[in-house]
């Protein structure tokens, strides 16, 4: 007779259990830790096997799930792996929040509309993947770095083309296998994340590209401190100005006043590499409006060497005043 | 109106209550529980909702050795539990005061 008791509860217990197998061990150790306990007290109150009182083994797990306060199975299995019994506040307020999101109308409309953009992401994926790659080769091979729309791996953009379509017909046909198994969830999860990592990563990088100009010469990031003198020229900034006689001939040495007696001073912005460089007399004091001014320029070599002057041809004379 | 939907809102009430009365292992739970006119509370709900307690640090528990049957775990309230159970008195009355106003005219109405 008590072998048929404990008989019976072992195989009800074993039944119940059953149901909480997505819940993790030490949560459902939690909960079911001394089932077969209470379900030995219930066995001995009265006659008959257990599921006559308490109903079937299944529906016992239902509502033992229900008031312990976790998802239905179906819910756990779809990815939610959680349980209210150890659910810290925050994560419970969060939880609150989205479901009170995703009831707003508006809310719900965003989350139903989510899933019709997994494939843009399989296929956005598949992308990320090829060009995560050209940049650890050409990271590694210290090549040209990121080759941006198309990636190049081996600084070929072909292959990049070719690897990309082989990438996304991969990623796609993974995304459409769903979630399957436990390590396929997480391997998926994983890869995932890292890409979406990479993709912003991507971003920034090209919008500082951007921000940088296109084409990058070092010299432009020298300091800039603002024009400390200014000329203008029909909204143009002037920064050195060349002085030609009546056959076109450069003059030098040629001091510019204004009406006033005044220096006339060119814009400079203080940028002793690329701007024309102040005369300095005697004293030491500067002549700023010693024309033309002497200008480097960098070459191709990246070294300074003076810079050219303007050319000019003077209007056919006579020239005169009317 | 169906009794378990109500019931599935205020078990926890309903088993703190007993249990802060007198310690209770899981089937005099149940059976004190239907004696005071919760007669559809089931075991299943009772049982969780006792572990959810305990597991919430509100209950704790012992083991008594029993001479016929299984030994029993009791359980019994904790500070944190009768904390619980002070608010969740409240908070049911206050609701079942604003039920009361609103519900007494109908059954004026009805009598």
């Amino acid at each position: 007779m008590n072998d048929t008791i404990e008989g019976d509860v072992a195989r009800y217990a074993t039944v119940v259990r059953a149901a909480f197998a997505d819940l993790a061990a030490p949560e459902r150790e939690l909960l079911l830790e001394d089932l077969e306990d209470h379900l030995a007290e219930v066995a001995a109150e009265d006659e008959g096997p257990l599921a006559a009182r308490l109903g079937a083994p299944e529906a016992y797990a239902a509502e033992l799930r229900a008031s312990a306060g976790l998802p239905a199975p179906g819910a756990a299995a779809a990815g939610r792996r959680r349980s209210s019994l150890r659910e810290s506040r925050v994560a419970r307020r969060l939880r609150r929040s989205w479901r009170a999101a995703v009831a707003h109308p508006a809310g719900g409309a965003v989350v139903g509309f989510l899933p019709e953009l997994r494939p843009a992401w399989w296929a956005l994926r598949g992308y990320l993947a090829v060009q995560a790659v050209a940049v650890v080769l050409s990271a590694l091979t210290n090549d040209s770095g990121l080759s941006f729309p198309l990636p190049a791996p081996f600084g070929s953009e072909l292959l990049g083309l070719l690897a990309t379509a082989v990438a996304v017909v991969v990623s796609v046909r993974w995304g459409r296998r769903g979630p399957g198994g436990t390590g396929r969830r997480a391997l998926t999860l994983a890869g995932n994340a890292v890409l979406a990592l990479f993709g912003v990563t991507l971003l920034l990088q090209l919008g500082a590209d951007e921000a940088a100009g296109d084409d990058y010469r070092p010299d432009q990031v020298l300091s800039y401190a603002g024009p400390i003198s200014g000329l203008r020229s029909d909204g143009e900034e002037i920064s050195n100005i060349f002085a030609f006689d009546a056959d076109g001939k450069p003059l030098r040495d040629v001091y510019l006043v204004d009406q006033d007696g005044d220096p006339v001073v060119v814009t400079h912005y203080d940028n002793e590499y690329l701007e024309p460089r102040i005369a300095l007399d005697r004293d030491g004091n500067e002549v700023p409006n010693r024309y033309p001014q002497a200008q480097d320029e960098v070459d191709a070599a990246g070294r300074r060497v003076p810079g050219p002057t303007p050319e000019f041809r003077p209007p056919p004379g006579p020239v005169r005043v009317p | 109106m169906d009794t378990t939907q109500l019931l599935k809102g205020v078990l926890d009430l309903a088993v703190l209550a007993v249990v802060a009365e007198r310690d209770g292992y899981g089937y005099d739970v149940v059976r004190r529980l239907r004696a005071a006119g919760l007669e559809e509370v089931g075991d299943a709900s009772v049982y969780g909702t006792l572990r959810r307690l305990y597991a919430g640090g509100h209950l704790t528990s012992y083991v008594v050795p029993s001479e016929e049957g299984p030994h029993r775990k009791y359980y019994a309230v904790n500070e944190a539990g009768r904390a619980q159970l002070a608010a969740a008195t409240g908070t049911w009355r206050s609701f079942t005061d604003a039920m009361d106003k609103l519900l007494g005219s109908h059954g004026e109405e009805a009598a």
